[in-house]
């Protein structure tokens, strides 16, 4: 029996089977006896999830250009599906040819979030594929590697990964491709071929690199082997309007989460919010032009048959020529009969013509990511939006017919207290009484004020990387203090489980003993952490415990400036002393403007040689 | 405006797609088909088109129906199918495309063909032959206002029984359409019931829709 006719004798067991067989319409088969590197993109998630991000799109339709290299999708089963596979002898497999993973040449996994760590290891033991990079062959193939923000700090994951690809992979995944196709025709070895793809810029070969630790845990030394680099530089596009993108989709059958065109309008973030890691591993800050985002909106709606596309950047507002953009998109999708689901954007400056277009296309909530409740916090964490600008724009959506109102915001920042906390309670409270106080507002409605509080997780490449996280118990105490504060039932408050936010922050900031301590927690049964319902955190803990490793030396405790960082050998274009910098503004409640008021000297322009806002 | 009727194939991969994901699917198929479709007029317009049965997942067919409006009366049937076809997901492919004659209440009954796959596959003929000799083949069934019992029998008309190999393949008729609707699975689910021979049903296919007089519908 052959593995399609294995799988489908199950499938029909198992909960939305079409996430397991493929077919899609946007699928890419080749010939496989005249393809000469095959990849096996892998999201350590569900399809639903996974098959939602862009990145993947992106790079698999680029390296299916290239008629002799095939690229082809693989995400982790749900639980239901995984049983049967180990039941039945069903390895891992690509979607596209329903081939086992572990026959390929690449095994590359995209690292959206620390969550999904145990998902790699378990995907890779589903595989048949060591899940140590040393016990794998020696021979060339099956090369396992990753990209993806969370590569920033790669070392909890450096003993499963052969390599790692630092930054933006549109150019440097091919020359990777290219310098393994041509190594495998001379016969090269493993080892040899890891030893020459250290030489590329922005792959980190982790095997090359080795660490030994003070007597109080922090980083001593690190020595480097193979002539490989120093320090490894994360890779950038230069030119926006040159990058590849996918002139098609995938398009899946059933529902996934993002389920529409999405349109990558712009890279980086002007903003600087000190907690933001995208805000700085992202930069520079690099624009798409009005021309190409509509192109690029009308061919994939063209080719995919969505009727729904959205922007996708950090901060679309941010565009230069935001107006001429949504102008040229609104007249497009309007005249197809297509959504265009716009994200928060500052209205502030729109003509009055495009604000009548917009009115008609924008349905979604009304969302504010306030992340702090008093002026002084939002100052430390460089959050640069008012009361004011929250209450203009609130009164506004009111008189215009909306009664709900959502708040984002962080608990556990640094230098927080108690009236940080009550101050969340009280800019609810004032959204509400502002509603009551709308002679125009709707009638006959409730209104409701959704306060989302996450629990603040300090990130590497961030101003506020050396910072600790509050403890769980501080962090409860909070909780408790801000559900005491709020006095209306029309304000519903929700908060993150302290216990995920410490795992979080363990894997962001931690060094190479943590895989140890990931292995053992996957061999006790944890996978899929992101998800509430699967999440074992007394297992983890025990997992640490075992290992000997204590999760608050990374969580709780302060790194100093001089301290070597687990990621100080990774150069993501941002100088080390410019977060210091801003670390100590931070902690003196002073703001720093946006990268379009002021070049704050974040060093990103020196590394790429040019300035940030004009084109080469 | 022209009112029609498309008859397509579901086979292979695409019968994991189910019903609910099957509009979605169609209505990304109109659209890559850049065909003048007719558009509901409400507040949220959206391409007419609507299916005549519901197929269950896993189910392959001959046979699905799906009635549309093209608003060029010039367009002929076998362009309007050839730009659909170019359209469609491996495994889906539009047979054929003509005026709506008949109306979807005139749909009677379906034909379905199937292998129950089997270790034991001359005991389960036995045990199917002894099924089809009962006066009555009695099972629950799930209908709008609970669970009910109901004898098959009288509505099932059994065309063919054979053994090959492992497998006992079968096809047969079942009420279908506005008033009754019969699936395959509740005559596995009398076998079941009747006797112990474990058997997994494979290559269910629907392969005809018929009217009262036995007609083919479209």
């Amino acid at each position: 029996m052959n593995l399609k006719e294995k799988i489908e004798k199950h499938l029909l067991k198992v909960q939305k089977p079409s996430r397991y067989i493929g077919g899609e319409v946007g699928s890419i088969i080749k010939d496989k006896s005249k393809v000469d590197v095959r990849f096996a993109f892998c999201f350590p998630d569900t399809y639903d999830i996974g098959m939602s991000h862009i990145g993947m799109k992106i790079l698999y339709s680029l390296t299916n250009q290239r008629e002799n290299y095939w690229c082809e999708r693989c995400f982790a089963p749900d639980i239901d599906f995984e049983k049967i596979m180990r039941e039945n002898d069903i390895p891992l497999y690509a979607l596209e040819s329903l081939d086992p993973i572990r026959d390929f040449d690449f095994i590359g996994f995209t690292m959206q979030y620390e969550l999904s760590y145990t998902n790699v290891l378990n995907m890779l033991d589903l595989a048949g594929i060591p899940v140590f990079a040393k016990d794998r062959t020696q021979e060339l193939t099956q090369i396992v590697v990753a990209g993806g923000p969370c590569v920033c700090n790669p070392e909890p994951l450096a003993d499963f990964f052969d390599l790692f690809i630092l930054g933006e992979g549109e150019e440097v995944n091919l020359e990777l491709l290219d310098l393994y196709n041509a190594m495998k025709k001379q016969g090269a070895g493993r080892r040899e071929f890891l030893v020459k793809a250290a030489q590329i810029e922005g792959i980190y070969v982790p095997s090359l690199y080795s660490f030994d630790y003070n007597e109080d845990g922090a980083i001593r030394s690190m020595t480097v082997t193979e002539n490989a680099p120093q320090t490894v530089k994360k890779r950038i596009i230069r030119d926006m309007d040159k990058v590849f993108y996918p002139e098609n989709f995938v398009v899946p059958f059933t529902e996934i989460v993002h389920d529409r065109v999405s349109v990558e309008v712009l890279r980086g973030c002007i903003r600087g919010c000190r907690f933001c890691q995208a805000g700085f591993i992202y930069r520079p800050f690099r624009e798409k032009s009005p021309d190409t985002i509509y192109n690029e909106t009308k061919c994939l709606c063209e080719n995919t048959g969505y009727d729904e596309v959205s922007l996708a950047s950090l901060s679309t507002s941010d565009h230069s020529e935001i107006d001429e953009m949504l102008t040229k998109l609104i007249d497009y999708t309007a005249e197809e009969r297509v959504n265009l689901s716009l994200p928060s954007l500052r209205v502030d400056n729109f003509s009055e013509s495009l604000l009548e277009k917009i009115k008609k296309v924008r349905k979604s909530g009304l969302t504010f990511a306030a992340e702090a409740g008093t002026q002084r916090l939002r100052d430390v964490i460089n959050k640069n939006v008012s009361e004011e600008e929250i209450m203009s724009t609130c009164k506004i959506a009111f008189a215009g017919g909306y009664s709900s109102v959502k708040l984002y915001f962080m608990m556990g920042l640094p230098t927080e207290t108690d009236e940080d906390i009550i101050g969340i309670a009280e800019l609810a409270q004032r959204i509400l009484d502002l509603y009551y106080a709308t002679e125009n507002r709707p009638k006959g409605r409730s209104p409701q004020i959704s306060v989302s509080c996450a629990t603040f997780v300090p990130k590497p490449f961030t101003p506020f990387q050396f910072e600790p996280q509050d403890t769980r118990a501080e962090i409860e105490r909070k909780q408790k203090l801000l559900l005491d504060s709020v006095k209306s039932k029309k304000i519903k408050v929700s908060y993150h489980d302290p216990n995920v936010s410490l795992l979080e922050a363990v894997l962001a900031k931690g060094d190479r003993r943590l895989c140890k301590v990931i292995y053992a927690a996957w061999q006790r049964g944890c996978k899929f952490d992101s998800w509430s319902e699967h999440y074992k955190f007394d297992t983890w803990m025990e997992a640490f415990e075992d290992c000997g490793v204590d999760p608050g030396f990374y969580a709780n405790r302060r790194f100093e400036f001089d301290e070597i960082l687990p990621w100080d050998h990774l150069d993501y274009l941002v100088d080390k002393k410019f977060f210091i910098r801003e670390n100590m503004t931070a902690h003196k409640s002073v703001t720093t403007p946006n990268c379009r008021q002021r070049c704050s000297g974040c060093g990103v322009n020196k590394a790429v040689g040019r300035e940030c806002f004009c084109k080469d | 405006m022209q009112r029609l009727r498309a008859v397509f194939e579901k086979t292979g991969r695409a019968k994991y797609i189910s019903h609910l994901d099957l509009n979605r699917c169609m209505l990304r198929i109109f659209r890559r088909s850049k065909l003048p479709v007719w558009y509901t007029e409400g507040f949220n317009p959206h391409p007419y088109y609507s299916f005549a049965l519901a197929l269950s997942l896993g189910f392959e067919s001959s046979c699905e129906i799906m009635d549309f409006n093209i608003t060029d009366d010039e367009m002929s049937a076998e362009e309007i199918r050839d730009r659909l076809n170019a359209v469609m997901p491996e495994g889906m492919r539009i047979v054929s495309v003509a005026p709506q004659v008949k109306k979807i209440t005139a749909i009677a009954r379906a034909e379905f063909s199937f292998s129950l796959i089997s270790e034991s596959a001359d005991e389960l003929y036995r045990a199917v032959q002894e099924l089809l000799a009962a006066p009555e083949i009695c099972v629950e069934k799930k209908t709008k206002k609970g669970i009910k019992t109901v004898d098959i029998k009288p509505d099932m008309e059994v065309l063919d029984c054979q053994l090959n190999g492992a497998a006992v393949d079968m096809k047969m008729r079942l009420p279908a359409g506005t008033q009754t609707n019969y699936n395959p699975t509740l005559f596995f689910e009398a076998l079941k019931n009747a006797s112990d021979i474990r058997f997994d049903a494979r290559n269910i296919r629907r392969l005809r829709i018929l009217c009262e007089n036995n007609d083919i519908f479209y």
